[in-house]
C-alpha cells in the first residue's frame, strides 16, 4: 500500500475511534433524559410510551423537594466557603515562598485522591467524636473539603496570569490591601472566582458517597435519596432526577465555556 | 493601621500568612485531625452494642488480616484497579491525543463530552448503564439482531458490567490528566519524526507518548485509587460476586456499627494503595518527583 492510501486509511480508523467513544461517553446521559419521559413503571430503554408522568410525580413528592433543598443549601454553603478558603489561600501561596506555602498544595490536594468511602468514614468518626451534630454543616464541610483543591489551582493559574505590578502601583498610592484586592485584583481575576464558585457547588451537588454517610434521616441530598430509591426498585424517577442533575452540570459547564473557554476550563479540572 | 498594614504586607509576608490561615485551619481541622482520629480508632475494640469501645489493642488489625473474606475482597478490589486502570488509561490517552489534534467545534465539543461526565454524580453514571448492559437491553438487542450471538449474554449484572461503570467514571479524570500535559507539547516535534520519516503510528508511540508520560503517571495514579477504591459500580452493576473493599466499609461503618474494623482495614487498603501508586510513579516517570499538578 502507498503511504498516502495508508495514511488515508489510518485518518479513518483515528477518526471512527474517536467519534465512537465520544458517542459511548454521551450514551448514559441519553439515556437519562430519553428515559425521564417514559411511561412506564419498569426503566426500559428505548421506552414503548412517553409521557410527563413521572415529571409529575416528581413535583408532587415531598420526599424529592426537600431532597432539593437540601442539595441547593448544602451546594451554595460548600461553594461559599470553598471559593472564600481556595482564593485567599491560592493568593497567600502565589505570593509567599513560607514553608507553609509549600506544604499546604498538597495537603488540600489529597482528599481528592482518596477513595471518597475512607473519607467518608474519616468525616464520620470525626464528627461522632467531637459532638458534630449537624448534618447540614458536616456534608458542607466534606463536599468543601473535596471543591477547594479544584477552586485552589483554578485560582492558581488565573493568579499566575495576573499581572501583580498593577496591586503594587495600587499599594504605592496608598491604597489598603482591602481595596486594591476589591478595585484591582478582583476585577481582573473575576471570572475565575465565578468558574470556580460554579465548580463547587456542582460538584457538591453531584457528589453522593460522603453524603451517604455523614446524611441524617432529616437532611437528605438529592443524589442520596436518588442511590437509597435505587436499592427498592428501578423507576423512571430517578430518571427525572438525573436529568434535572444532568442539565444543572450543562448549565454550569456552558457558562463557564461562555466566560472562558472549553480550552481553558479542561486544562484547569 | 490599615496603611501600615499595608506596608507590612508589602514589605514582608505577613498578608500572605494571614491569608493562608483560614485554608491551613480548615485542613489542620477537618482533615488531618479527622485522619488521626481515624488512626486512633482502629486501634479501639469492638463492641456488642455501639459502634466501639475505648482500649487499645491491633485486634481489629488482625481480624482484617486473618479473614480469608477480607483476602478475597482484597484481591478483587485491585483486580478491579487494575483493569479498569488499564482500559481506562489507554482509551484516554488515544481521546486526550485526539481532542488535543482537533481544532474549533470539534474540539469543543470532545472536550465537553470530558467535563460533562466529570461533573455528574456517580448515582446516574452507574445507574444509567443498566438498561443498557441488562440482559434484554440495548447491547444484547443489538448483538443478537446482527447475529452474533443468539442468546442474551449476562453483561450486568456481572463483572463485564462492573468494569464498564468503572471505567466510565474514571476515564475523564484520565483523559484530563494526559491532555494537560499534552496541551503544552509542541506540535513541531511531531512533524520533524514524521518528516524524517517516521510512520504516524510509530511517531505517536515514539515523541507523543515519552512527552505524555508525567500525565500518564497522573491518570494511572487517579484511576488506580478511584478504581481500587470502587464503590458505585459494583454495587449497581455488580452480581455480588463483585465486592470491593469500599462496599464492606461502607457496611461495616453503617450497618454493623464495627468502627474499628473499618478503621483498620481502609488504613491498611491505604498504605498498600500508596505503595501501588507509589511503585506505578517510578515506573512511569523515573522518579516521585516528576508530578507537578493534576
Amino acid at each position: 500500500m502507498s503511504r498516502v492510501s495508508r495514511e488515508r486509511v489510518e485518518d479513518a480508523l483515528f477518526r471512527a475511534g474517536y467519534w465512537l467513544l465520544f458517542a459511548v461517553i454521551m450514551l448514559p446521559i441519553l439515556v437519562v433524559f430519553v428515559t425521564s419521559f417514559q411511561q412506564g413503571e419498569y426503566l426500559t430503554f428505548p421506552p414503548s410510551e412517553y409521557s410527563l408522568r413521572w415529571y409529575g410525580e416528581f413535583f408532587a413528592s415531598e420526599e424529592w423537594l426537600s431532597a432539593v433543598v437540601d442539595s441547593a443549601a448544602i451546594g451554595i454553603g460548600a461553594s461559599v466557603l470553598a471559593t472564600v478558603l481556595g482564593v485567599t489561600g491560592s493568593l497567600a501561596v502565589q505570593r509567599s515562598d513560607s514553608a507553609l506555602s509549600r506544604v499546604l498544595p498538597p495537603v488540600i490536594l489529597l482528599p481528592l485522591l482518596l477513595p471518597p468511602v475512607v473519607i467518608g468514614l474519616t468525616l464520620l468518626i470525626y464528627v461522632n467524636r467531637i459532638g458534630f451534630t449537624s448534618a447540614y454543616l458536616n456534608i458542607v464541610v466534606a463536599h468543601t473539603l473535596w471543591a477547594t483543591p479544584l477552586v485552589f489551582f483554578v485560582m492558581q493559574s488565573v493568579f499566575a496570569r495576573f499581572d501583580w505590578s498593577l496591586r503594587d502601583a495600587g499599594m504605592d498610592l496608598g491604597a489598603r490591601p482591602s481595596r486594591v484586592f476589591y478595585h484591582v485584583v478582583l476585577p481582573n481575576v473575576r471570572s475565575g472566582v465565578v468558574i470556580s464558585a460554579v465548580i463547587a457547588f456542582i460538584v457538591s451537588l453531584q457528589e453522593f458517597i460522603m453524603a451517604l454517610f455523614l446524611k441524617s434521616y432529616y437532611v437528605k441530598t438529592v443524589p442520596v435519596l436518588a442511590w437509597t430509591s435505587l436499592e427498592s426498585s428501578l423507576t423512571p424517577m430517578v430518571s427525572v432526577v438525573s436529568a434535572f442533575l444532568v442539565l444543572t452540570s450543562i448549565v454550569g459547564v456552558l457558562v463557564a465555556a461562555a466566560v472562558m473557554n472549553m480550552e481553558w476550563l479542561a486544562e484547569q479540572l | 493601621m490599615f496603611a501600615w498594614l499595608g506596608r507590612r504586607i508589602k514589605s514582608q509576608n505577613t498578608g500572605s500568612v494571614m491569608l493562608i490561615a483560614p485554608l491551613a485551619a480548615f485542613e489542620l481541622v477537618f482533615f488531618v485531625v479527622p485522619f488521626l482520629i481515624l488512626v486512633r480508632m482502629s486501634l479501639n475494640e469492638s463492641a456488642q452494642a455501639g459502634p466501639y469501645q475505648s482500649g487499645f489493642t491491633l485486634d481489629a488489625y488482625r481480624s482484617v488480616l486473618d479473614s480469608t473474606l477480607y483476602h478475597d475482597l482484597v484481591f478483587f478490589s485491585f483486580k478491579l484497579g487494575v483493569i479498569a486502570t488499564v482500559v481506562a488509561v489507554l482509551l484516554a490517552l488515544f481521546y486526550a491525543y485526539a481532542a488535543y489534534r482537533a481544532t474549533g467545534v470539534r474540539k469543543s465539543l470532545l472536550l465537553f463530552s470530558i467535563i460533562l461526565p466529570l461533573l455528574t454524580t456517580l448515582v446516574v453514571k452507574t445507574y444509567a448503564w443498566r438498561p443498557l448492559l441488562a440482559p434484554n437491553g440495548v447491547l444484547n438487542d443489538l448483538l443478537m439482531a446482527v447475529g452474533l450471538t443468539s442468546s442474551p449474554i449476562q453483561f450486568a449484572p456481572g463483572m463485564f458490567g462492573t468494569v464498564v461503570g468503572q471505567v466510565y467514571i474514571v476515564f475523564p479524570y484520565a483523559v484530563l490528566a494526559i491532555y494537560s500535559v499534552l496541551s503544552t507539547m509542541d506540535w513541531d516535534t511531531v512533524e520533524a519524526a514524521r518528516d524524517l520519516g517516521a510512520s504516524r503510528p510509530r511517531s505517536f508511540l515514539e515523541v507523543v507518548v515519552p512527552e505524555a508520560l508525567p500525565g500518564i503517571a497522573v491518570a494511572t495514579v487517579v484511576s488506580f485509587a478511584w478504581s481500587v477504591g470502587a464503590y458505585a459500580a459494583p454495587s449497581q452493576l455488580g452480581s455480588g460476586e463483585q465486592t470491593t473493599f469500599a462496599m464492606e466499609i461502607e457496611s461495616l461503618m453503617l450497618t454493623a456499627f464495627d468502627w474499628p474494623t473499618g478503621a483498620a482495614f481502609s488504613l491498611l487498603m491505604l498504605a498498600s494503595m500508596l505503595v501501588v501508586s507509589l511503585a506505578v510513579m517510578r515506573l512511569l516517570t523515573g522518579s516521585v518527583g516528576g508530578v507537578q499538578d493534576v
